[in-house]
């Protein structure tokens, strides 16, 4: 108990932003917090104000989700202290921190499937009386649901709910709890475009009562936005703390990253379709189905009648809400998954059912989407892992693969301790270029790969390494190989896609040049709504605005 | 101040080595308890303990004798609890490899030369043991069946027909000629594991060696190795890679199986030469995952562990003979037990560390009541 008071006094309200008016309502001074091996948060200052949206900036990995879980009593900080209007608080428990009035709606839902909206919303109140009075609760929960535009049936059951209302449900939870300081960590990342702008209206419908809202992204459009303040954060510092309207998002990508960015790789006109219509798309599906459960009978219809063919030199993006079938089509696609009926061609040779070994030997690379663990093997070293997807004979021919690694880590610039250090210490971005290199080795080369299924080939990644992975992609374009990309990023799909295909419950709801659709018909599909009918349209966009959406980057 | 288990950033060689040996010396300390308590000093019992097992050449020999299976046994739980395939019925498979290397020994080994005698006791005993393991690996593989339970049950049913063979009917393997007390018949000189001189261990030892490096060189140089490794730390990125799951379930369980025979027919060739139930209702199944475990399932640690807890066995034996104070048996058993709990408490050491947690640091660190549940970014990157 030394040092505590001089952290707390060392830590004066932020230099560099006048303090504008209204109360503070929560802050964070000088606050450290270590991990083995790693300072998560370095001396951070972080103050919020009563009724604005205070924006949490930054890369993955740059502190972000750290403070706010110290800032909402999951953690405790190490050094510095909380502050709850003006009073130095002790938050053990996010219990204690809604006890305060500080509410997290956290980026993975923690619902209980079976139980209806009400029921969730007072799981584990404390302040609930032992016989739940259920018509007075699910009274309330649509009064808090009408008050900021939160529309949800307090009796539907939550797995009924899309993702969009089961994250309403999240934030009437923390509102029925009586937050007054609401923490929300990603809350676009699950959301189709026009639902992102209905959490925007929510989120001023609660400052507009006073409310203090933080909230975390990635994403510069939606930051410039729906926010007051923003401060950037990176490597566990804060690099910057600015009034959004007198901002740019180059201004704000520069203070995430540290310095002026270069131009991103533009999509280019690339080989597209160069080898003619003779030559067999490099990947193609026709009319596949998958109907969960052994034999296909009776379970739910995961893929249906999906057409989808990828030219070489074409880059084609699969986008959609999560869960709409994006796994399941990249797992068929690359023969880990037999479909239940339809067929799957690499290259011109059908491999239908008959494994992801026989789909690699026909041409095909595949990134999945959780590179760690299902790419790469975490305990493995990195030659171990390169050697994963080679042909392998009688024996395992490890000097290639280490002069092969060796290689692609000068090549790709991967940091790691060497060719023998185990997957599991690469960190997203490095781990993401490793499988890279392994799965793009040999591309345009007889015998190389002649199709790439990426799935969210950037996600998690920091700008540099991600502007490095749309370099490679591009190049993997360029040299003929047929990409598809399959991402619940729209972002990400736009930015590096010629064509896109929208799913929506197992179909392709829509399909088009990427230069020609709209955001807002993808985002109409993306929510099941078919663009052709434009009547039909209008009405399950309530809430949208018509025109785009302010995303960009 | 209060303690704190962290993941290690970095894994040296050493702590794979401290963890074991950590084992080693807190089960000798539970040990001592007991012996105290007992009434004898731990001092001198386990003076007499390594005086008896490691100090004279017959002691020695005697001790690589019991260690000789215990190495087979071992390799067999690691090649499968290395895929996290629990295979704990090395014990049943040992027994059913003694029944096929006893039936060769008896059919075959007269009309063989020698070598190739042994060579059909070992082989026939590599078969028992695949079959006893064929419906453990069959209904993994194919139903994901425990092989928990299946093995341990099957390891009853090998025993209980190795008894009834001998002693429930006037079997094959049973000798006609034994008249008080049924024995199993004695299989041709030729198919014995020759000795070394008069010492009570032979070239089964070599044989073991040699399967140890064989099991070595396949996990590390072969591509069956290669998919065993992948299957079993992440089945996930072997599905995603095209490793048939199904067949590298398969083999491993098959060889943990066919390792466990052999272990059957290396005692029935070097020191039973008959089916024996007697002498071979050991427990060296069982206890050859305590080798394992121990040796952290690497094959060349498996060879030193082995001979280090076949004299802690042969000790057990000596023990008794100690003038005045009779030691029980159990003793080296009781070891054994506590060595196999601590080497797989003492595995947690090896990826994690504890920590001194001072309580002065801030305001609120004295509140934190538990690691991480969740670090939010990822422990160990490197930067």
């Amino acid at each position: 108990m030394s040092d505590g008071d001089t952290s707390g006094a060392s830590a004066a309200p932020s230099a560099s932003m006048p303090a504008p008016g209204g109360v503070v309502a929560l802050a964070a001074y000088g606050v450290t917090k270590r991990f083995p091996g790693v300072v998560a948060n370095d001396e951070v200052d972080f103050e919020l104000r009563e009724g604005e949206v205070h924006t949490l900036l930054g890369e993955n990995g740059a502190g972000k989700s750290t403070l706010a879980a110290l800032l909402c009593g999951l953690y405790q900080p190490d050094v510095g202290h909380i502050e709850r209007s003006g009073q130095p608080v002790r938050l053990r428990s996010p219990r204690e921190g809604l006890a305060r009035g500080i509410g997290m709606v956290h980026q993975h839902f923690r619902l209980v499937e079976r139980f209806t909206v009400a029921e969730n919303v007072v799981l584990g109140d404390p302040a609930q009386p032992a016989l739940l009075r259920r018509a007075d609760i699910e009274a309330r929960v649509a009064e808090i649901g009408e008050r900021f535009g939160l529309p949800v049936d307090p009796r539907a059951r939550i797995s009924s709910l899309t993702v969009g209302q089961r994250q309403r449900v999240e934030i009437v939870k923390v509102l029925y709890r009586g937050a007054e300081v609401l923490l929300l960590d990603e809350p676009t990342a699950v959301l189709t475009p026009q639902e992102a702008e209905a959490l925007f209206t929510t989120v001023r419908a609660m400052t507009a009562e006073g409310k203090a809202v933080v909230f975390i992204s990635h994403k510069l459009g939606e930051v410039m936005a729906v926010s007051d303040r923003v401060t950037v954060m990176r490597g566990g510092r804060v690099t910057g703390e600015v009034a959004a309207a007198a901002t740019s998002a180059r201004e704000l990508a520069e203070l995430m990253v540290g310095r002026p960015i270069e131009a991103e790789v533009r999509r280019g006109s690339g080989a597209g379709g160069g080898g003619g219509d003779v030559e067999p798309p490099g990947l193609e599906a026709v009319g596949v189905r998958l109907v969960e459960g052994r034999g296909g009978a009776g379970g739910q219809t995961l893929l249906d009648g999906i057409d989808l063919a990828v030219r070489p030199g074409e880059v084609v993006g699969v986008a959609g809400v999560a869960g709409n079938g994006q796994r399941e089509l990249a797992a068929v696609l690359a023969g880990i998954t037999a479909p239940s009926a339809g067929r799957v061609r690499v290259a011109g040779t059908d491999v239908t059912g008959r494994g992801a070994r026989a789909a690699r030997g026909a041409g095909l690379a595949f990134v999945p989407e959780d590179r760690l663990g299902t790419g790469l093997v975490p305990g493995l070293s990195l030659t171990d892992n390169m050697l994963l997807t080679r042909r392998r004979g009688f024996l395992v021919n490890r000097r290639a693969a280490r002069r092969e690694m060796a290689t692609a880590i000068q090549e790709f610039e991967i940091k790691t301790p060497g060719t023998e250090a185990a997957a599991r210490v690469l960190s997203g971005g490095n781990a993401q270029k490793v499988l890279l290199a392994r799965e793009l080795a040999g591309l345009g080369a007889d015998g190389g790969p002649r199709a790439i299924i990426v799935a969210s080939p950037t996600r998690g990644l920091d700008i540099g390494a991600a502007e490095m992975v749309r370099g490679l992609l591009h190049e993997a374009r360029q040299r003929g190989g047929a990409v598809l990309i399959i991402s619940e990023d729209l972002d990400e799909v736009r930015s590096l896609a010629d064509r896109m295909v929208v799913l929506y419950r197992g179909r392709v709801a829509l399909e088009g040049s990427t230069d020609e659709l709209t955001l807002e018909e993808i985002g109409l599909a993306m929510a099941g709504v078919a663009s052709d009918d434009d009547g039909a349209g209008a009405e399950a966009a309530a809430g949208a605005d018509s025109g785009e959406p302010a995303v960009s980057t | 101040m209060r303690l704190r288990l962290e993941r290690r950033l970095e894994q040296r060689w050493w702590h794979a080595v401290a963890a074991p040996v950590g084992a080693v010396v807190a089960a000798l300390v539970v040990g001592a308890v007991f012996l105290a308590v007992e009434g004898f000093s731990p001092f001198t019992v386990y003076r007499e303990l390594f005086k008896a097992s490691f100090t004279s050449a017959f002691g020695i020999t005697d001790s690589l004798a019991i260690a000789t299976p215990l190495v087979v046994t071992g390799l067999a739980a690691a090649v499968a609890f290395r895929m996290n395939l629990f295979n704990i019925g090395a014990e049943g498979q040992l027994y059913a490899g003694a029944i096929g290397g006893a039936w060769a020994g008896l059919a075959l080994g007269p009309h063989l030369p020698a070598p190739l005698a042994v060579a059909a006791v070992l082989a026939a005993s590599v078969v028992g043991g695949l079959v006893w393991a064929l419906p453990v690996a069959v209904f993994k593989a194919w139903f994901g069946t425990s092989e928990i339970i299946t093995s341990l049950m099957l390891t009853f049913v090998a025993l209980y027909l190795m008894r009834y063979l001998i002693f429930g009917s006037r079997s094959y393997w049973r000798d006609p000629e034994a008249t008080n007390f049924p024995q199993g018949r004695k299989i041709a000189d030729a198919a014995e594991l020759p000795q070394f001189g008069s010492y009570r261990t032979g070239w089964g030892l070599v044989v073991v060696v040699v399967v140890a490096v064989a099991v070595w060189a396949l996990i590390r140089y072969t591509s069956a190795g290669f998919d065993m490794n992948v299957v079993g730390t992440s089945p996930e990125a072997a599905r995603y890679a095209g490793i048939s799951t199904v067949r590298v379930v398969l083999m491993g369980l098959l060889l943990s199986g066919a390792l466990g025979g052999l272990a059957g027919g290396i005692e029935v060739a070097g020191r039973a030469h008959a089916l024996d139930p007697n002498g071979l209702e050991l427990g060296l199944g069982f206890t050859g995952i305590v080798v394992a475990a121990l040796a952290r399932y690497n094959p060349f640690a498996i060879l030193l562990v082995a001979a280090f807890l076949g004299g802690l066995r042969n000790a057990g034996v000596a023990l008794q003979t100690l003038p005045g104070d009779r030691v029980p048996v159990e003793v080296s058993l009781m070891l054994q037990g506590a060595i196999l709990l601590f080497a797989i408490g003492a595995e947690i050491f090896v990826r994690h560390r504890l920590r001194l947690v001072r309580s002065g640091l801030g305001p609120a660190a004295g509140a934190q009541s538990s690691t991480p549940a969740e670090p939010v970014e990822q422990a160990g990157v490197v930067a």
